[in-house]
């Protein structure tokens, strides 16, 4: 997916950015200061991001993602980028964009969190020697602050990018479940089925009763049997929503046949006194489809010469 | 106010169609027109189609049921026809089923309807 979508939906805008800043209190001082480490980032470049990729391939399981010499060359001239990124002294929507991408890209080769997490670790720690080494402690602690802060504000960013594409994910197949999930089928003229499998919660409820209602106008539908033999749990609400449907379906001048009553549903319904009396119900979907044909004029009837004893 | 809505005669069915919003004037208008055209005319069916409208609040909802009561206490059987899926759907949402009017998908099933007389739409 395009990291631009990322933005918006991090709702990624001027406010948002000074936001996450002050969180991470991430301020001018601090920007000035990696813009001066410059220099010093630029002379370690090669040996951090070297020390880096030896953590990352020396883990079999992160090795699958760097199949080849030329990859890992070519990542490696990626992360430099994204290292020197750290020490340009300026935090804007640009630079938010570029981290976003970062994190669309690890998200779609499925490269996940606790990888990135422990790389930043080790990112941490190689900077940590090198800028004690380098410079006297007090200069060395307000360095290594600053750098701190900014690699939280990426994490930040990289995490809420991992987040916000699972839940893009989740949405999609539920609109793709939902679309499943309501085959109205035509068994005969003006007689429409709906088998009803699964769970039904209230969005799917909703999207049963639109749908149902739609294909019976569509299809000039006199009956709709609903057949409740794979819902796996009827309660108040189901039976409610069921309830409804038929009073909906009566105001547009067709009826409803449920069908697939368990003993355990009729129970069920019956004690959790659900009137549901303005539809019509037989136990089985075969006893269903013979009173539709009925209301709409029709009969199965044996063909000439076949025994009535063949029929089950 | 009256003469907004047309009623018609089509031998001892009497057919209206709604394509206006049935507001107050308009409203009572509608069913003292459809009242005294069923005692003019003693007939013995009653069609509303209001496949017109593309929203019914619970206001003309109820002036539309309770000018099919009336109707029947004259003796005319009454149908309510075209009803879009939306527009249940609301209705029903809204807590609002409308009683126990009589309904049928179009005008040919209201005509069914009313030729059968005990159709298999009512629902007591």
């Amino acid at each position: 997916m395009d990291h631009r979508r990322y933005m918006s939906l991090l709702k990624l805008d001027e406010a948002e950015l000074r936001a996450r800043m002050s969180a991470c209190e991430l301020g001018p001082e601090d920007l000035e200061r990696l813009q001066r480490l410059r220099p010093f980032a630029e002379k370690h470049t090669a040996e951090v991001v070297n020390a880096f990729y030896e953590l990352l391939l020396s883990h079999p399981q992160m090795r699958k993602f760097f199949p080849d010499e030329a990859t890992v060359r070519r990542v490696k001239r990626t992360q430099s980028d994204y290292f020197l990124g750290l020490f340009e002294g300026r935090v804007d929507l640009a630079y938010v964009e570029d981290r976003l991408r970062v994190g669309a890209m690890h998200e779609r080769i499925g490269l996940a969190p606790k990888w990135y997490l422990a790389a930043y670790r080790k990112y941490l720690d190689l900077l940590h020697t090198l800028l004690y080494a380098e410079y006297p402690p007090a200069e060395a602690r307000a360095f290594f602050g600053s750098i701190k802060k900014i690699v939280f504000f990426d994490m930040a960013i990289a995490i809420d990018t991992y987040i916000a594409a699972n839940l893009e994910t989740i949405q999609r197949h539920q609109v793709a479940l939902r679309e499943l999930s309501t085959p109205v089928i035509r068994v005969h003229d003006r007689v429409l089925l709906l088998p009803l499998v699964g769970a039904i919660d209230s969005v799917r409820a909703h999207q049963i009763m639109d749908t149902v209602l739609v294909r019976v106008v569509e299809e000039k539908a006199k009956c709709i049997i609903l057949d409740i033999a794979g819902v796996a749990v009827v309660d108040t609400k189901v039976a409610d929503n069921l309830v409804k449907t038929t009073a909906s379906v009566r105001l547009l001048g067709a009826q409803t046949i449920l069908t697939g009553i368990s003993a355990q549903v009729a129970r069920t319904i019956v004690q959790l006194g659900v009137d549901i009396s303005i539809m019509h119900t037989r136990s089985r979907l075969q006893e269903g489809i013979e009173l539709a044909l009925e209301m709409v004029g029709k009969t199965i009837a044996p063909k000439n010469g076949a025994s009535e004893g063949a029929r089950p | 106010m009256t003469g907004v809505i047309p009623i018609l005669r089509m031998g001892d069915v009497l057919l209206t169609t709604v394509h206006v919003e049935l507001r107050d004037a308009i409203a009572e208008a509608f069913q003292t027109d459809v009242l005294s055209a069923i005692e003019k005319s003693r007939a013995t069916g009653l069609i509303i189609d209001i496949s017109g409208l593309d929203m019914v609040d619970s206001y003309v909802a109820r002036i539309l049921a309770e000018t099919g009561r009336m109707a029947r206490l004259m003796g005319t059987e009454a149908v309510l026809c075209g009803m879009r899926p939306e527009v249940s759907a609301t209705l029903v949402r809204m807590g609002f089923p409308m009683g126990t009017v009589q309904t049928a998908l179009d005008l040919d099933e209201g005509l069914a309807l009313l030729r059968s007389k005990n159709g298999l739409t009512r629902i007591e």
